[in-house]
C-alpha cells in the first residue's frame, strides 16, 4: 500500500494528443452516459462525441465548457482507475481542477462536479473578461530564484498602476506565474519581459480567471449554484490558498462560498497547495490524474520550492524519478501503469 | 509499559469498544466545528507521542507535551487569529486549532521541525522548541515560570493605547484582545501574581485592558500538587479581574465559556481569567515518571478523564461523529504524523555558533524619515525653557530636554515608571513631560519593576518605542529576568520575526553624598553586561547623555535593539568640577539632530604618558585628577558598557605609554574585568583601580569603597613611577 495525494489538473491539458482519452480510460460507462445526457440536455455536443471526433479542433474542443468537461471526466475517471494498493490521503487541484477536487473528494457528486465544471467553463467563455499569460521565474534547471519572481511581481504591480491597465497574479504555478489582465495589461507585461522559448505565452480562449476581471462570473455562479449541493468530503481537500477542508469538519456553506467567490476572483496558489500537501500529508506519491502531462512540471517545481524530500533541482528530481518515482503523471503511459488497476 | 502507551491503548480500546463515558449532547458548536476541534486534539496528541518517538531515536529534543490540555483547541476557536496569544508550553492544541483559521498553514510540519530543532523551523529557526508563529500572532514562548505574563499585560495596554497614539509600526488589530495562558503551578509565581495585580490595579481604575488570562489547571506542578480548589479560591474574587471557569476536558463547555469570556474582554475592554480544568497525562515531560510521586489510583483517575475519550463521547452524543469515525480520525492522524516526521528529521539543523547567534540582534526596520520637531512645535512645548538652552546646564535638565525633543519627534515614544508623571521623577528628570505630552504617554505605574518592564515589552510588541524607567539600579534586580529571559530572547527565539525594542532608563551607580546607601547607590552592572544583544550605555556628562540618548532611541526605533541607558545619579545635578561655582561639569544642550554614535568612545586630552580608561562617575573623578596630573594624560570615556567598544578603546589608548582603568563597579564582576581582558588580549598591559567587593554604605563612608579623586591620583602616581 502506498499513500498518495491526488492532483487534478486545470484547463489546457486536453489537446490534440489527448483525443480519445476518455474512450481509452474512462471506467464507468453509466457515469459517462449521465455526463453525456447532461450535455445533450443543454444542447451541447457530448463528451463521447467530442472525445471520439476524428480531428482535434481548438474551436470545438478548446471552448470553455468542452475543454473543462473533457478534463474533468478524464480526471475523475482516473481516480476511479486507481489501484487498490493506492491509499489516497488528500486531493488537490489546479485552477478548474478545484471543481474536480470537490467531486474526487466527495464534497459534491460526480454529476454536480461535472455541472459546476461545465457551467463555469461556459460562463468563463461567455462572460469572463480579460485573458491569461504565462511567464516562468525558474530557469532551465529549476533552481528557486525568489529574486526573479519578485522582479516579475514588481513589474505586475507597476503595470497594474498604469491607467487602463489591469494585471494581477492569477496562479502561482510552481516555477511559472500565470497572470490575468485586460489586453492592455497583458500586452504591456509581454512587451517588457525578455522572450525566451515559448514565453511569454498567451493562453487561447482563457478569461482572466482568479482575478477581479471575472467578478461577474463569480456573482452569477453564487446565484446559480445552491450551497445545498455541497456536502462533507470523504477525503481532505487542499484548496488554492493551501487551506485543508477536512472530512466531517467542513463548513459546507463556507466551501460553497470559497468555490464561487474567493477561488474565482482571487489568486490561486497552487505552489502553496502542493507545499501543504507535502508537509501535512507526506505521501509516498503525488499523482496527477487526468489527461496531458503539463502539470507534472509545476508539481515538481512546487516540491523543489518546498525543498521537499531532497528535491532541490531538476536534476535531483529526475534522479529521484528514475530510482523511485515520487510523482506519477497518469497522462504518461509508462507511469500510469504504476498506479492503476485497469487501463 | 510507560503511561503514554497505556493511555493510547486505553483510548484505542475504549473507542473501538464504544466504552465511553455517559454524557449529554453538547451545545454551542456545530457538528463540523466540533469535529474540526477533535481533529486538532488528535493532532496535538499524535505530535506528543511522535516527539517521544523522535527523542528515543535521537532525532527529537523536546518531550514536554500537551496531552490532557487538548481542550485548549476550543479556546483558540473562541478567539480570532488576530488576537495575540502568549501561550503556555502545553498549548500545541491551541496553535493547531488556530492554524485552521488562517489559510495556508502547516502546523503539523512546523511543530515537527521544532521538535527536531531544524533550522527550517519557521518560528525559532531551530534555536529552541517554542510554541509560536508569526502568521498566527503567537509570539514565541517557552517560559516555565510565568515570565510572559507581565508583557501580556503590556501588550493589552498597548492595544488600547494605540487607539489614542497610533505608532508607525502598530501590528495588533484595534479590537483585538490579548490571550495569555499558564499552568496552575506557575500561577503562584511572584511574576504571575504581579501581572494579575497589575491587570486588576489598572482595570480597577478603568484603564482599558483587553486581556484574557487562561489558567490551565491540571492540578499539579511537576510533582507538587496544587491544593484542591486553590485556583478558584485565589481568583474568584480578585478586584478588577473577572473569573470564569470551565471543564477543559469538555470541548463544548470550554468553547462556550471561552467565548463568553472573550466576549466580555472584547466588549468591556476589561481583563478576565478563564480557569480551565484540565488533566496532565503521562507526567511532566518524557523523563518524568508520575507514579514515583503519585499513587497508581491517582494516575489512573487522571487518565480516565482523557479529553480525547470525552470528546469522542460528546461528539457521538451530539450526532457529530460516530465512535468508529473518531477512532479512524485518530489512527489516520497518527499515521500522517509518523509519515511527516520521517521527512522532518531529515531537515537541516543549526551547526555553528554563527548559525545560533544569527538572530541575537534583530533586523533593522524601515521608519518614516523625520526632520525633527519644528521650531514652532519646540517653542510651544519648551516655552521659557527654550531660552535656557543656550546656557550650560546639569545633566538632569539636559536629559529632560532630550526626552522632550524625542517625544516631540516620535509619537510612538511612551514613558512609564514609578513617579515619572506628576512628580516628574524623583530627581526631576521627567519633569513637565506628563503635563506636556499627556498621562497616556508618561505613565505613572504601580510599584512593581516586573510590571514596568512588562508594560514596556508588551507595548513594544505593538510598535511603540517605550522608555521605561527603573527608579534605582538596585530595584532592577528583582525584575531583571524581564530583560534577560524575555526582552533579550525574543528576537533569538523568533529568528528576528518578533522584537521588543525599547530604551530602559535606570538611575544608578554610587556617590550620592550621604544619601540612600546600597539601595539608592548600587554599583553593580554585571547582570546587564552578559545579556546577549542588550546594549548598555552610560554617559558621564550632560552633553554625552543627550547625544547618547538620541542614539539609543534611534537604535531602538530603527534597529529594534534592546537598550539600557544607565544614568549616574550623582552626576544628575553636578555643576562644578574642581571648585565650587566653576561650572566645570555643566554642558550646553547639543543641537537637535546631533548624537553620539553607538560604539564611539569619548576622549579628553591628547597626552601619551597615561591613558585613564573609565566611565560614568569615574570619568568625572578622573577629570578632577587630571588637573593635577598634567598634560601627559588622556581620559578615555567608554560610554558603552555592553558590548564594550573594544576597537575604539584600543585605538584611543594605543599611543599611550601606560594605562590605568578606573572602575566604580566592583572588582569582581565589574566592568574593568572585561576592559583589562580586552587590553591584555591586545597586548596592552594595564593597571586597574576598581571598587571594593562591597555594598555601599550610608553616611560619611558613602564613597569609601569606590575610587575617588585621591585614589586615582595615587594609582596614577604608582603607574607612572
Amino acid at each position: 500500500m502506498k499513500t498518495a495525494v491526488l492532483i487534478c489538473p486545470g484547463r489546457g491539458t486536453y489537446n490534440r494528443a489527448e483525443l480519445g482519452t476518455l474512450a481509452r480510460t474512462f471506467p464507468d460507462p453509466a457515469l459517462m452516459a449521465r455526463f453525456d445526457a447532461a450535455r445533450r440536455e443543454t444542447g451541447r455536443e457530448t463528451l463521447t462525441e467530442l472525445d471520439g471526433a476524428a480531428r482535434f479542433s481548438q474551436a470545438k474542443h478548446g471552448r470553455g465548457d468542452a475543454a473543462a468537461g473533457l478534463i474533468y471526466a478524464a480526471t475523475y475517471g482516473d481516480m476511479l482507475n486507481l489501484s487498490e494498493e493506492i491509499e489516497v490521503v488528500a486531493v488537490t487541484g489546479n485552477s478548474m481542477g478545484w471543481y474536480t477536487t470537490l467531486a474526487a473528494a466527495g464534497a459534491v457528486t460526480p454529476e454536480v462536479g461535472f455541472d459546476i465544471t461545465t457551467t463555469m467553463g461556459a460562463m468563463m467563455q461567455d462572460n469572463g473578461q480579460g485573458g491569461q499569460t504565462l511567464y516562468p521565474h525558474m530557469g532551465e534547471v529549476w533552481l528557486p530564484d525568489p529574486t526573479a519572481k519578485q522582479r516579475l511581481m514588481d513589474l505586475v504591480a507597476e503595470v497594474s498602476n498604469r491607467p487602463n491597465h489591469v494585471l494581477a497574479l492569477s496562479i502561482d504555478l510552481g516555477g511559472t506565474l500565470v497572470l490575468a489582465g485586460n489586453e492592455a495589461g497583458l500586452a504591456a507585461f509581454e512587451a517588457e519581459v525578455a522572450p525566451h522559448d515559448r514565453f511569454p505565452m498567451r493562453l487561447p480562449a482563457h478569461a482572466g480567471f482568479h482575478s477581479p476581471l471575472v467578478q461577474t462570473v463569480s456573482d452569477a455562479a453564487l446565484a446559480h449554484f445552491s450551497p445545498d449541493l455541497f456536502g462533507q468530503p470523504n477525503l481532505p481537500m487542499i484548496d488554492g490558498r493551501g487551506q485543508t477542508w477536512w472530512p466531517g469538519a467542513t463548513d459546507t456553506k463556507a466551501l460553497w462560498d470559497y468555490t464561487f467567490d474567493h477561488q474565482v476572483t482571487r489568486p490561486y496558489d497552487f505552489t502553496r497547495a502542493i507545499a501543504v500537501a507535502a508537509r501535512e500529508f507526506a505521501p509516498d506519491l503525488f499523482i496527477v490524474t487526468g489527461p496531458g502531462t503539463t502539470l507534472g512540471g509545476a508539481v515538481a517545481q512546487s516540491l523543489i520550492l518546498t525543498n521537499w524530500s531532497g528535491l532541490t533541482s531538476k536534476a535531483a528530481f529526475q534522479s529521484r524519478q528514475a530510482a523511485n518515482p515520487i510523482l506519477i503523471s497518469m497522462g504518461r503511459e509508462e507511469q500510469r501503469g504504476l498506479v492503476t488497476k485497469g487501463p | 509499559m510507560d503511561r503514554a502507551a497505556i493511555v493510547e491503548t486505553n483510548l484505542r480500546r475504549r473507542l473501538s469498544e464504544g466504552d465511553l463515558p455517559s454524557v449529554a449532547a453538547g451545545a454551542g458548536l456545530s457538528g463540523p466545528e466540533a469535529v474540526g476541534l477533535y481533529r486538532a486534539q488528535c493532532l496535538s496528541r499524535a505530535l506528543d507521542l511522535e516527539s517521544r518517538a523522535m527523542q528515543a531515536a535521537g532525532q527529537g529534543f523536546y518531550t514536554i507535551g500537551s496531552s490532557g490540555h487538548e481542550g485548549m483547541a476550543a479556546v483558540a476557536h473562541a478567539l480570532r487569529p488576530t488576537d495575540p496569544a502568549f501561550l503556555h508550553y502545553r498549548d500545541a492544541a491551541f496553535q493547531i486549532a488556530r492554524s485552521a483559521q488562517v489559510p495556508g498553514q502547516s502546523a503539523l510540519w512546523d511543530m515537527l521541525l521544532s521538535f527536531s530543532c531544524s533550522s527550517e523551523d519557521p518560528i525559532s529557526g531551530g534555536r529552541h522548541k517554542v510554541v509560536g508563529s508569526k502568521a498566527l500572532n503567537i509570539p514565541p514562548q517557552t517560559s516555565t515560570i510565568a515570565s510572559h505574563l507581565p508583557k501580556a499585560v503590556g501588550a493589552a495596554y498597548g492595544i488600547a493605547a494605540a487607539a489614542r497614539h497610533a505608532p508607525e509600526h502598530e501590528c495588533f488589530e484595534r479590537d483585538a484582545i490579548v490571550m495569555c495562558s499558564f499552568g496552575d503551578a506557575s500561577a503562584n509565581h511572584s511574576t504571575a501574581q504581579g501581572a494579575f495585580n497589575t491587570a486588576g490595579w489598572s482595570s480597577y481604575q478603568s484603564a482599558p485592558l483587553p486581556l484574557l488570562f487562561v489558567c490551565e489547571d491540571n492540578g499539579i506542578g511537576i510533582s507538587t500538587k496544587t491544593p484542591q480548589g486553590w485556583i478558584e479560591a485565589s481568583f474568584r474574587a480578585r478586584p478588577g479581574l473577572k473569573y470564569f471557569a470551565c471543564d477543559g476536558v469538555d470541548l463544548y463547555d470550554t468553547y462556550t465559556t471561552a467565548r463568553a469570556t472573550a466576549d466580555y474582554v472584547r466588549t468591556r475592554r476589561k481583563p478576565a481569567i478563564l480557569h480551565v480544568k484540565t488533566v496532565r497525562l503521562y507526567g511532566h515531560a518524557g523523563a518524568d515518571v508520575a507514579t514515583t510521586y503519585l499513587s497508581k489510583a491517582e494516575v489512573e483517575a487522571q487518565e480516565a478523564r482523557d479529553p480525547l475519550i470525552r470528546s469522542a463521547a460528546l461528539l457521538s452524543a451530539s450526532g457529530a461523529l460516530s465512535t468508529t469515525e473518531a477512532l479512524d480520525i485518530y489512527e489516520k492522524t497518527r499515521a500522517r504524523v509518523a509519515r511527516a516526521a520521517a521527512e522532518a528529521v531529515t531537515r537541516p539543523r543549526l551547526q555553528t555558533a554563527t548559525d545560533v547567534m544569527a538572530s541575537l540582534i534583530p533586523p533593522a526596520r524601515a521608519c518614516a524619515p523625520t526632520n525633527g520637531p519644528s521650531d514652532e512645535a519646540r517653542t510651544k512645548v519648551f516655552g521659557s525653557d527654550l531660552r535656557s538652552q543656550s546656557e550650560p546646564q546639569p545633566m538632569s535638565r539636559l536629559i529632560n530636554w532630550a526626552l522632550h525633543d524625542l517625544m516631540l519627534e516620535h509619537r510612538e515614544i511612551v514613558l512609564m515608571g514609578e513617579d515619572v508623571g506628576r512628580k516628574g521623577g524623583v530627581y526631576g528628570v521627567t519633569q513637565k513631560l506628563s503635563q506636556r505630552f499627556g498621562p497616556d504617554r508618561v505613565i505613572d505605574t504601580l510599584l512593581d519593576e516586573q510590571s514596568i518592564l512588562g508594560l514596556g515589552i508588551g507595548m513594544a510588541h505593538n510598535g511603540f518605542v517605550p522608555i521605561p524607567e527603573i527608579q534605582f539600579l538596585a530595584y532592577l534586580h528583582n525584575a531583571e529576568d524581564q530583560l534577560r529571559g524575555e526582552a533579550a530572547t525574543l528576537p533569538f527565539f523568533s529568528n528576528g520575526q518578533y522584537t521588543n525594542p525599547m530604551v530602559v532608563r535606570i538611575a544608578g551607580l554610587g556617590y550620592q553624598k550621604g544619601f540612600g546607601g546600597h539601595f539608592h547607590n548600587d554599583n553593580s552592572v554585571a547582570v546587564l553586561r552578559d545579556i546577549p544583544g542588550l546594549i548598555l550605555a552610560c554617559p558621564s556628562n550632560g552633553a554625552d547623555a543627550v547625544g547618547m540618548l538620541r542614539e539609543c532611541v534611534r537604535l531602538a526605533r530603527e534597529e529594534q535593539r534592546l537598550v539600557v541607558f544607565l544614568e549616574p545619579i550623582a552626576l544628575y545635578p553636578m555643576r562644578d568640577l574642581q571648585e565650587p561655582g566653576d561650572g566645570g561639569w555643566m554642558r550646553n544642550y547639543p543641537a537637535p539632530g546631533t548624537s553620539v554614535p553607538f560604539g564611539e568612545v569619548g576622549q579628553s586630552g591628547k597626552g601619551t604618558e597615561l591613558a585613564i580608561v573609565t566611565f560614568g562617575n569615574g570619568t568625572y573623578l578622573s577629570h578632577q585628577a587630571k588637573a593635577k596630573l598634567g598634560g601627559g594624560v588622556r581620559i578615555v570615556d567608554l560610554r558603552w558598557l555592553n558590548p564594550l567598544p573594544v576597537e575604539a578603546m584600543i585605538e584611543a589608548v594605543r599611543p599611550c605609554k601606560r594605562i590605568l582603568v578606573v572602575d566604580e563597579t566592583r572588582a569582581t564582576g565589574g566592568v574593568s574585568e572585561a576592559v583589562i581582558t580586552a587590553l591584555t588580549e591586545a597586548g596592552l598591559p594595564a593597571t586597574r583601580l576598581a571598587a571594593e567587593d562591597s555594598f555601599i554604605a550610608t553616611g560619611p563612608a558613602y564613597g569609601a569603597t569606590m575610587p575617588s579623586r585621591d585614589t586615582i591620583l595615587a594609582a596614577a602616581a604608582e603607574v607612572m613611577a
